[in-house]
C-alpha cells in the first residue's frame, strides 16, 4: 500500500518535473546511447574490405592478414656512425643487407642478356644505402638501436619499403633534392645517407611531424653535416589555421595552406638554387593504412575526418603538381605513399600528369620500373599489374610495406 | 544384461567345486604356465593372508587342505593348488560375463600380481556400469592402474558416474579417452563438472553429452576450460548447443586460436552479432578444427603453409606479450591492498 502511494507521489512529481520543462529543452535521453560506438580502425577495416576486396580480388586475403599482423623492419645503417662495425654486427643477427645484395645480384643479368647496354643511368639506384633485413619468412627483429661511439645513433629502424622510393630516385653526388612531407623523416635520413644531396630541403606542414623529424635528424646526423649539406627543415604551417583543429572547414583550410607553403617554399628555394636539376620526393600524406588498422589516435578514418579523408586524393595530386613544377625540364620526381588504394597511387598520378599537360603545356613522363622491381623481387613482393608505378603488398612471409612509388621526369 | 550378470555370478558361487575339477585346472596350468609358478606362488602367499576367507565357497578346500599342511613339498603344491582353484573361479566368471578365453587371459596376464579376487571385483564393476567385455579388456590393457584401485572407491565413483549420465553405453569412449576418470580426485571432477554447469550455464543434459563426447575436458585446468567455453562463445559466437555438437572442448586452446584468428584476420571468418549475422559465411566448423592443417589451409582458409607458419609464430609472440602486458598491469593492483 505504502509502495503504491509512493509510487503515486513520483508519478506525480515526475508529471510536474515533466511540465516545468520547456518544450524545446525536452530531449530523448536514450539519444546517443543507440548510435554504435565503432572505433576507428574497425572503420578502416570495414572500408578496407570493401574497396581492396574488389581492387585486388584474391589476393586480398593474404594482404589483409599481413596488414592485421606484426610488420617487419629494416635496419638502415647510419653512415655516419661506424658503419662498418654496425653492419658486421647486424650480420651477426643473420640479417642481410638487400640493397647491396639487389644490385650484385642484379648486375650480371644485362650482361647474359641480349640487351647488352648496361640499364640507363634513370635507373642507377642511389648509391651508399645499407639496409638490413632478415630473411623471408623469418620473424625476428631488431633490438633498440644504440648511441654509437660518434654521439650518433647506430642505425634507424623503419619499414624497408619505405627505402624504395628513395633508391628509386637514383641520385647522384652533388645533387639537389626537395623532400615534401618529409616526417617522421626515415626517407629524409635516408637521402642524407645516400651522400649525394648537395642542398636538402625538407618541408612538413604540422609543426609537431616536423619537430620529429629534427629530432631524427639530431640524433642521426651530426651538427656539420647537416650544415655542409644545407639540410633545411621548413614547416609551411598553417599555424594559425592548426589551433582550430576539428572543424572540417578549417581542415580543408589548412590543406590549401599545405599547398600554398609548398608553392612558397619552391618558390623561395628555387630563388636560392642555380640552374641545376632538382629532384624531388613527393611523399604524399595518405589513408596510411597499416597505422590506421592499429593506431585509434588521430586515425584518418574517424567519422569526424570523413571529409579530409575525402579530400585526400586532390591535396595528393595538388602537392604532385608542385613539385613537378619545382623541378626544371630533365628533373625527376618521385611519388610515393602509404597505401594501396589505387584512388590515391596510380590515379593521382595520371590525373596530375593530365592536368599538367592541360593547364601548363608541362608534359611529363613517367618512367618504367620494371628492372627496379626484377632487382628487389627477393625481398619483397610486389603488385603484379600497376598501371604506372610499383606497389609493394605486405605478404607475411615479407611483412613490408604497403607502399607505392612512381618516378617521373618532366620533359619539358 | 548387467543383472544378468550378476544372477550368473551369484549362482555359479553355490556350485560346490569339485576336486576334480581343481586336478584339471591344475595340470592345465601346470602345462601352460610352468615359467610363472614363482610368481604364482608369491601371489598365493599374499592371497592367503587377505581375501580367501571373504568367499565361503573356498572355505570348504582350505579346510579339507588342513591336514597336510606338514610338509614343505605338498605346501608349495597345495598352495598351488589354491591358486589354481581360485583362478578357476575367477575364469569361470569371466567367461560367465561373457568373456572369451582369449580375453580371459589377456585380462589374468595384466598385472600378475594382482590378487583374482580384486581383478573379478573390478571388472565387474566395469561390468555393471555397462561396459561390453571387449572394451573392458583394452581399457585395462591400455591403464592397468585401474586395477590396483581399491574396490570402495571404484563402488562409489561408479555410482557418481552413474548419476552423472556416463552408465548404460556412455562410458566406452570416456574410458578409452580418458581412463582416469576412476583414479582421478572425487573434488576434481566435481569442480570441472561445477565449471561447465554454473559457469558455463549447460545443462544437465549438456553436460553428461560433453562428458561423453570429449572426456579429455576432465584432464582440463576449470580455469581454463571456463575462458575456452568463452572464447567459443563470445569471440567465435557458438552457442551451447553446438559447443557439444561439435565437440568443441576438445581443442586445444592454441590450435583454435591459430586457425581462428587466421580466418578472422584473413577476412573468412566473423563474429556473429547479436542476431548471429554476419558480413561473409563463416565456414563450418567442422572443416576449420576437425580437419588436418592441409586440408584447413587447402579448403576453409585456401592460403599456404609457410604462411600459416609465420603466423602462427607471430600469433605466439603477440599472445606471449599481452600476457606479460596484462601482468604488468595486474601487478599493480596487487601489490595495492
Amino acid at each position: 500500500m505504502a509502495a503504491l502511494v509512493g509510487r503515486g507521489v513520483r508519478d506525480m512529481l515526475k508529471r510536474a518535473d515533466f511540465m516545468t520543462v520547456p518544450r524545446r529543452q525536452r530531449h530523448k535521453k536514450k539519444w546517443a546511447a543507440t548510435e554504435p560506438k565503432f572505433p576507428a580502425t574497425r572503420l578502416a577495416l570495414q572500408n578496407f574490405d570493401m574497396t581492396y576486396s574488389v581492387q585486388f580480388g584474391d589476393l586480398w586475403p593474404s594482404i589483409r592478414v599481413s596488414l592485421l599482423s606484426e610488420q617487419k623492419y629494416g635496419a638502415l645503417v647510419n653512415n655516419f656512425a661506424a658503419w662498418d662495425r654496425v653492419s658486421a654486427e647486424l650480420e651477426q643477427l643473420s640479417a642481410r643487407d638487400f640493397v647491396n645484395e639487389a644490385i650484385f645480384h642484379g648486375e650480371p643479368e644485362p650482361k647474359n642478356g641480349q640487351t647488352a647496354a648496361p640499364p640507363p643511368a634513370s635507373w642507377a639506384c642511389s648509391p651508399n644505402l645499407r639496409c638490413f633485413t632478415f630473411a623471408r619468412g623469418d620473424v625476428s627483429r631488431f633490438p633498440p638501436a644504440r648511441l654509437g661511439s660518434l654521439g650518433v645513433m647506430d642505425y634507424y629502424l623503419m619499414d624497408a619499403a619505405s627505402l624504395l622510393p628513395v633508391l628509386a630516385l637514383g641520385l647522384q653526388p652533388g645533387d639537389t633534392v626537395l623532400d615534401l612531407c618529409a616526417a617522421p623523416g626515415g626517407k629524409t635520413l635516408a637521402l642524407l645517407q645516400t651522400g649525394c644531396c648537395r642542398n636538402l630541403a625538407a618541408n612538413d606542414l604540422s609543426t609537431s611531424r616536423a619537430g620529429r623529424l629534427q629530432k631524427v635528424l639530431h640524433s642521426y646526423v651530426p651538427q656539420d653535416v647537416r650544415d655542409r649539406n644545407r639540410v633545411r627543415v621548413t614547416s609551411w604551417d598553417g599555424r594559425k589555421w592548426g589551433e582550430l583543429e576539428g572543424d572540417i572547414y578549417d581542415r580543408v583550410f589548412s590543406l590549401v595552406a599545405e599547398i600554398q607553403a609548398v608553392w612558397i617554399l619552391t618558390e623561395s628555394w628555387l630563388y636560392h638554387l642555380s640552374a641545376r636539376e632538382v629532384w624531388v620526393l613527393v611523399d604524399v600524406p595518405c589513408t596510411t593504412d597499416r597505422h590506421s588498422l592499429h593506431e585509434e589516435e588521430n586515425n584518418i578514418f574517424k567519422r569526424s575526418r570523413k571529409k579530409e579523408r575525402q579530400m585526400l586524393p586532390m591535396l595528393q595530386m595538388q602537392l604532385l603538381a608542385a613539385g613537378l613544377l619545382a623541378t626544371k625540364p630533365g628533373g625527376h620526381v618521385v611519388y610515393s605513399t602509404c597505401s594501396l588504394s589505387h584512388l590515391q597511387n596510380e590515379y593521382v598520378v595520371q590525373g596530375t600528369i593530365e592536368l599538367l599537360a592541360n593547364q601548363y603545356d608541362i608534359k611529363v613522363h613517367v618512367e618504367d620500373l620494371t628492372h627496379f622491381r626484377k632487382l628487389f623481387m627477393d625481398t619483397f613482393s610486389f603488385f603484379p599489374s600497376c598501371q604506372v608505378g610499383e606497389l609493394v603488398i605486405p605478404n607475411l612471409m615479407a611483412n613490408f610495406g604497403p607502399m607505392y612509388f612512381c618516378k617521373m621526369c618532366r620533359m619539358t | 544384461m548387467a543383472a544378468l550378470g550378476r544372477q550368473v555370478l551369484d549362482g555359479h558361487r553355490l556350485i560346490p567345486l569339485t576336486w576334480s575339477l581343481i586336478a584339471r585346472q591344475t595340470t592345465r596350468l601346470g602345462g601352460q604356465k610352468r615359467t610363472t609358478a614363482f610368481l604364482l606362488r608369491k601371489l598365493t602367499m599374499v592371497s592367503s593372508g587377505g581375501g580367501l576367507g571373504e568367499s565361503p565357497s573356498v572355505e570348504p578346500q582350505k579346510y579339507v587342505q588342513e591336514p597336510e599342511h606338514r610338509t614343505g613339498l605338498t605346501q608349495c603344491l597345495l598352495e598351488k593348488q589354491r591358486t589354481a582353484v581360485e583362478r578357476e573361479k575367477v575364469v569361470s566368471s569371466l567367461l560367465d560375463m561373457g568373456f572369451s578365453d582369449v580375453h580371459v587371459n589377456e585380462l589374468l596376464s595384466i598385472q600378475p600380481g594382482t590378487h583374482p579376487q580384486q581383478l573379478l571385483d573390478i571388472i565387474s564393476e566395469l561390468i555393471l556400469l555397462g561396459l561390453n567385455p571387449e572394451p573392458v579388456c583394452v581399457a585395462l590393457k591400455k591403464s592397468p592402474q585401474l586395477l590396483k584401485l581399491p574396490v570402495m572407491h571404484m563402488k562409489k565413483r561408479s555410482s557418481y558416474l552413474r548419476k552423472l549420465g556416463l552408465g548404460e553405453g556412455k562410458l566406452k569412449r570416456v574410458l578409452y579417452s580418458c581412463p582416469e576418470i576412476f583414479t582421478m580426485r572425487q573434488r576434481d571432477i566435481e569442480s570441472i563438472v561445477g565449471v561447465l554447469k554454473e559457469k558455463c550455464l549447460f545443462t544437465v543434459k549438456q553436460v553428461t553429452e560433453i562428458l561423453h563426447r570429449c572426456p579429455c575436458v576432465l584432464r582440463e585446468d576449470p580455469g581454463e576450460l571456463e575462458y575456452k567455453f568463452q572464447y567459443a562463445y563470445f569471440r567465435m559466437g557458438i552457442k551451447h548447443v553446438d559447443v557439444v555438437k561439435t565437440d568443441f572442448l576438445q581443442y586445444s586452446m592454441t590450435k583454435t586460436k591459430e586457425r581462428h584468428v587466421f580466418l578472422e584476420r584473413l577476412g573468412r571468418y566473423q563474429t556473429p552479432d547479436k542476431k548471429g549475422q554476419t558480413l561473409v559465411p563463416n565456414p563450418l566448423l567442422r572443416d576449420i578444427l576437425r580437419v588436418s592443417e592441409a586440408e584447413f589451409l587447402a579448403k576453409t582458409a585456401c592460403s599456404s603453409a609457410e604462411e600459416f607458419g609465420v603466423f602462427k609464430e607471430l600469433l605466439a609472440r603477440e599472445e606471449e606479450e599481452s600476457e606479460g602486458r596484462m601482468a604488468d598491469a595486474g601487478s599493480p593492483e596487487e601489490a595495492g591492498p
